[in-house]
Parts: structure tokens; C-alpha cells; sequence
């Protein structure tokens, strides 16, 4: 059961499931618009598996955040590249199981789907991202 | 038809942790500053319609009603404006746009924002909800993005960023409105506590109280009010978001560059032409990317230009001589009102200890909100003149 918010996200939430642009090649993730963002087309979309990894392009670490979360908590704005190539769709991810210390503009992530908060106690899934296992200090 | 459009009159209150002023003591007192201001005088009749600026934190001013209250403004058009941080130079927009336009002659721009009512604070007591949604980017995170990116790409330090703060809470210090009067240094900013990395406690704005009101004329009334107007010369207003725009915005906000090239483009002149200006500072960061944006200098150079103290209050092109959003406070509806009040008293020459030299001919005020979930910006920039 869940929050008609989430319900409606959960392909995208729970799945890494994007749409590709005809047009352009524009990767829409989570949104799913007729209109593409980026060239004003309204091309036929294409449905795309993302892969379960991706890559730093900028990243923060936060100290300040509701008590729900754990804190610090690193964030990131992450590359995800398509399962077959393609261009990659931009998201941003938070962290888990990685030391703050550890991150940095460049470095490859993994993708992990994992409860992130309840709704009056119905769940939300959705990915987060930590350091790859082989790459642990 | 499209006519000419000055401010004739600006008041702000004095910004701060206002416990014992309501929205409406705040709106009312702003109001009556921006009244009496006015050279030779003006009557609230006289006032043909008004726009509020407010994102509403208080909770009670849903509508123009909000502003009607206090000002005791009936029976004309008002309407609430909100554009997220932008919230205040938008309502001025709008005004401006609408006297522009011939619908109204005089029209009343107030901003008001009440942030110290709620004890719970604005990131601790956000829904969770809706945190999640936004993917857990809180405002210093997604300023904050911009700065690990920029210090990654351009070599940008973390004294260059810091030197944002020391500069502004200089000025601030000699600024009689602004919520915090104290100086500090490069150190102090970087050791202050740290809220999200790489930004500490100094890079960020407070949370403030205030209210803020301008009013504006057309050209064929403006000789009535004054005979010391400041011209609005230019309106550019943007949107844009990290879900379209290339590695652009990872460094730096395109709504600024699209609303800044709309906005000179109207007043026909390029940014070297700007003597003075007052730009969103709610994080160091911000400020240090918004040179860039504006075209102060070109990408990547923002922290040089700090550097060579173009942008102090003795260079060339002074920035934040109120003290900026960082010194002054963020009430945000009212933030944006404040600057083109700033901006007109520069133009005027009556900006006190804080005032620029060489008789400064044009100033731009700027602002970004960011909304939809942290996925990007709007941006609005004003560009004043005392040349019509």
C-alpha cells in the first residue's frame, strides 16, 4: 500500500525505469513528460532501463537535516548511464554506507534500492548510492 | 503603448529577529517609510494598484488581502506574487510591467516575510515528505553542489569563497538596516561550524525578519512625485533546471544569464556598464557564481575578481554594499524589494556610510529562487538607471 504520491513514482522510485527522447536523446528521469526539456519537441519516447551505478559529477555533505536522517550525509548530483548506451540521466542521490571522506567529484557509485522513509508508516523505496564493495579502503 | 517607469520612493525597515512585529506591523511599517519618502509627497489614493511579495511562512497572507490590511488599500487591484527566493524583485516586475503596460500610473511593490515565528526552524521543521521528495537537497546543499563543482573545474579556493562572507559582513557592519552588524575574517569563515559541505555557518544567510516597499510611476506622472527619479531600465526574468541545462549549471545558474541578458538587452548597455550592484547572497557561493552569470567577469573567474577587491566597496564594481543577503538577513518576499531600494539610494546618492563613489549612473538588482523539488532556478534581474 502506498500514498498516491508514491504510488504514482514507483516505477521510477523503485525500478530506475527513464524515457529517451526520439528527438534529441534527452534522458527524462523521473519525469515523464510529453514534451521533451531540453530540444521543445514532442517526440515518441522510448522507455530505458537505467544501470544500477553512475558517476559523482558534484557532491555535498550535510550536517543540518531533520532528525530522521543520519547525519553527515553525503549528496550527490550522479550520472546514471543507461543499460546499452546512450546518454546518461542527471539525479541526485544521497548516500549510504560510505564515509563522507570518501567522496569525490569522478568517483564511481552503486546504485542500492532501499526503504529512504514511511509516509504514516507506509513505506517509500527508492535508490541510494555507496562506494562500490571491491573499492572499500 | 509602453511608457517609460521610475521609482519614486523606497522604505524598508530595519531587519532582524522582529518577535514583537507582526507581518502586518512589518508590511504597515514599511509602507509608511516608502510613503514618506517620496520627494514632494504622494497620497495612498493616489496608489492605482499593488503587488505583494510574500512566499507566505507566516501562514495568514494568501492574497493581495495581505497587503490591503495594513496599508489600508481597498477597492483597487492587489494580488500576491511569489517566486520562490525571487518572490520580491518578481513583485517588483510585475508592478513595473503593469504601469509599463498604461494599466495603472503609480504602482506599490511590498515585500514582507515573517521567518522567526515558527521555533521549529526552516530546514529541521520542513515535512520530511517533502525533503525526501527534493531527494534530501536542502537549500545549503544545492548551493553548495555549485561550490565543490566550481573549486573541481576552476581551481576556486575556499579563502576566494570565504573572502564573500568577510566582504559583505563588512559592509554590513555600516549598513543601519541590516540584521547583523558584527566583521569577520577569512579564518572565522572557514572555521565556523560546518552546515553542509563545503559551506559553514558564515557562508550562509540568517534567518530574518523584514519588510520592504517601493513605489513606481509612469512617465506621465512621475514629475508630480519627484524631481530626482531613478529609471527602471531593464526586466529579465528566467527559469531554468539541472534537468535540462548541460554542466552549466553544475558551476552556476543559466536563469541568471538568460533574465541578465534580457534585462540589458532592454537597456541597451553590457554589464561593464553596471557601477553598482546588489545580488543574491544566500550562500558565498552564490554570490561568487552570480559574477560569472552576470557577466562581471567570465566563467570560472569569480574568485580573481574577488581577489583583486573589484567588488569591494572602493573597487570598481562594488557588489553588496548593504551587506548583501549574508549581513542584511533573507526575509524573502521582502529580499529582492530591498535590493531595488539599495539600488535606487545608490543612484540617488543618499546610501550613507555604504554609499559608492564616482556619482554610480547604473545599478542592477538580482535574485534566484530555486523550487520544484531543488531541480533548478528562477532568476530576475532589474537594471535601474538615472538616465531615462
Amino acid at each position: 500500500m502506498h500514498e498516491p504520491p508514491h504510488w504514482r513514482d514507483r516505477a521510477q522510485n523503485e525500478r530506475l525505469v527513464a524515457r529517451e527522447c526520439g528527438e534529441c536523446g534527452y534522458v527524462s528521469f523521473p519525469e515523464r513528460r510529453e514534451i521533451c526539456k531540453r530540444c521543445g519537441a514532442r517526440p515518441e519516447w522510448a522507455e530505458v532501463q537505467l544501470a544500477e551505478r553512475g558517476t559523482v559529477q558534484s557532491y555535498v555533505v550535510q550536517n543540518r537535516l531533520p532528525d530522521a536522517f543520519e547525519t553527515p550525509l553525503p549528496l550527490a548530483v550522479v550520472d546514471v548511464p543507461q543499460v546499452g548506451g546512450g546518454e546518461p540521466a542527471r539525479v541526485y542521490g544521497l548516500f549510504t554506507e560510505t564515509d563522507p571522506e570518501d567522496v569525490s567529484v569522478g568517483m564511481e557509485v552503486e546504485a542500492d534500492l532501499r526503504e529512504i522513509f514511511d509516509v504514516s508508516g507506509l513505506p517509500v523505496h527508492s535508490f541510494k548510492f555507496k562506494r562500490p564493495r571491491g573499492d572499500r579502503l | 503603448m509602453s511608457r517609460d517607469v521610475a521609482v519614486i520612493g523606497a522604505g524598508m525597515i530595519d531587519f532582524g529577529e522582529l518577535f514583537d512585529q507582526s507581518l502586518d506591523d512589518m508590511a504597515e511599517g514599511a509602507y509608511l517609510a516608502a510613503l514618506d519618502d517620496v520627494d514632494d509627497g504622494i497620497e495612498p489614493d493616489d496608489i492605482d494598484a499593488g503587488w505583494f511579495g510574500t512566499i507566505d511562512i507566516a501562514g495568514n497572507a494568501s492574497s493581495g488581502l495581505g497587503a490591503s490590511h495594513p496599508t489600508g488599500l481597498f477597492g483597487i487591484p492587489m494580488a500576491r506574487v511569489e517566486n520562490a527566493c525571487a518572490t520580491g524583485s518578481t513583485a517588483f516586475r510585475s508592478a513595473v510591467e503593469s504601469v509599463r503596460s498604461g494599466s495603472a500610473d503609480v504602482a506599490l511593490v511590498l515585500g514582507a516575510e515573517k521567518m522567526r515565528d515558527s521555533a521549529a526552524g526552516l530546514i529541521e521543521g520542513a515535512a520530511l515528505d517533502q525533503v525526501w521528495r527534493g531527494r534530501g537537497v536542502t537549500m545549503p546543499a544545492f548551493f553548495g553542489l555549485r561550490a565543490t563543482r566550481h573549486m573541481h573545474d576552476y581551481g576556486t579556493t575556499r579563502e576566494q569563497i570565504a573572502k564573500v562572507s568577510v566582504k559583505n559582513h563588512e559592509n554590513g557592519s555600516k549598513y543601519p538596516h541590516a540584521h547583523y552588524r558584527f566583521t569577520c575574517t577569512v579564518d572565522e569563515v572557514e572555521n565556523s561550524p560546518t552546515v553542509t559541505y563545503p559551506l559553514n555557518l558564515y557562508d550562509c544567510c540568517p534567518v530574518t525578519d523584514g519588510a520592504a516597499a517601493t513605489i513606481v510611476a509612469s512617465e506621465d506622472v512621475v514629475d508630480s512625485y519627484t524631481s530626482d527619479p531613478v529609471w527602471v531600465r531593464g526586466s529579465g526574468l528566467s527559469s531554468d533546471s539541472l534537468l535540462r541545462a548541460g554542466n552549466e549549471a553544475l558551476v552556476g545558474f543559466p536563469a541568471s544569464a538568460q533574465a541578465a541578458e534580457q534585462a540589458y538587452e532592454q537597456a541597451d548597455i553590457g554589464p561593464d556598464a553596471i557601477d553598482v550592484a546588489e545580488v543574491h547572497d544566500c550562500f558565498t557561493i552564490t554570490e561568487l557564481v552570480t559574477y560569472e552569470d552576470l557577466g562581471f567577469c567570465a566563467k570560472g573567474e569569480g574568485g580573481e575578481l574577488i581577489d583583486e577587491g573589484v567588488v569591494e566597496l572602493d573597487g570598481e564594481k562594488p557588489v553588496n554594499p548593504s551587506g548583501g543577503l549574508l549581513a542584511k538577513g533573507h526575509p524573502i518576499g521582502a529580499t529582492g524589494v530591498a535590493q531595488v531600494n539599495e539600488i535606487y539610494e545608490q543612484l540617488r546618492g543618499e546610501a550613507g556610510d555604504v554609499q559608492v563613489g564616482d556619482d554610480p549612473t547604473w545599478g542592477l538588482q538580482h535574485n534566484i529562487g530555486i523550487g520544484r523539488n531543488a531541480t533548478g532556478s528562477v532568476s530576475c534581474v532589474n537594471v535601474l538607471s538615472t538616465e531615462r
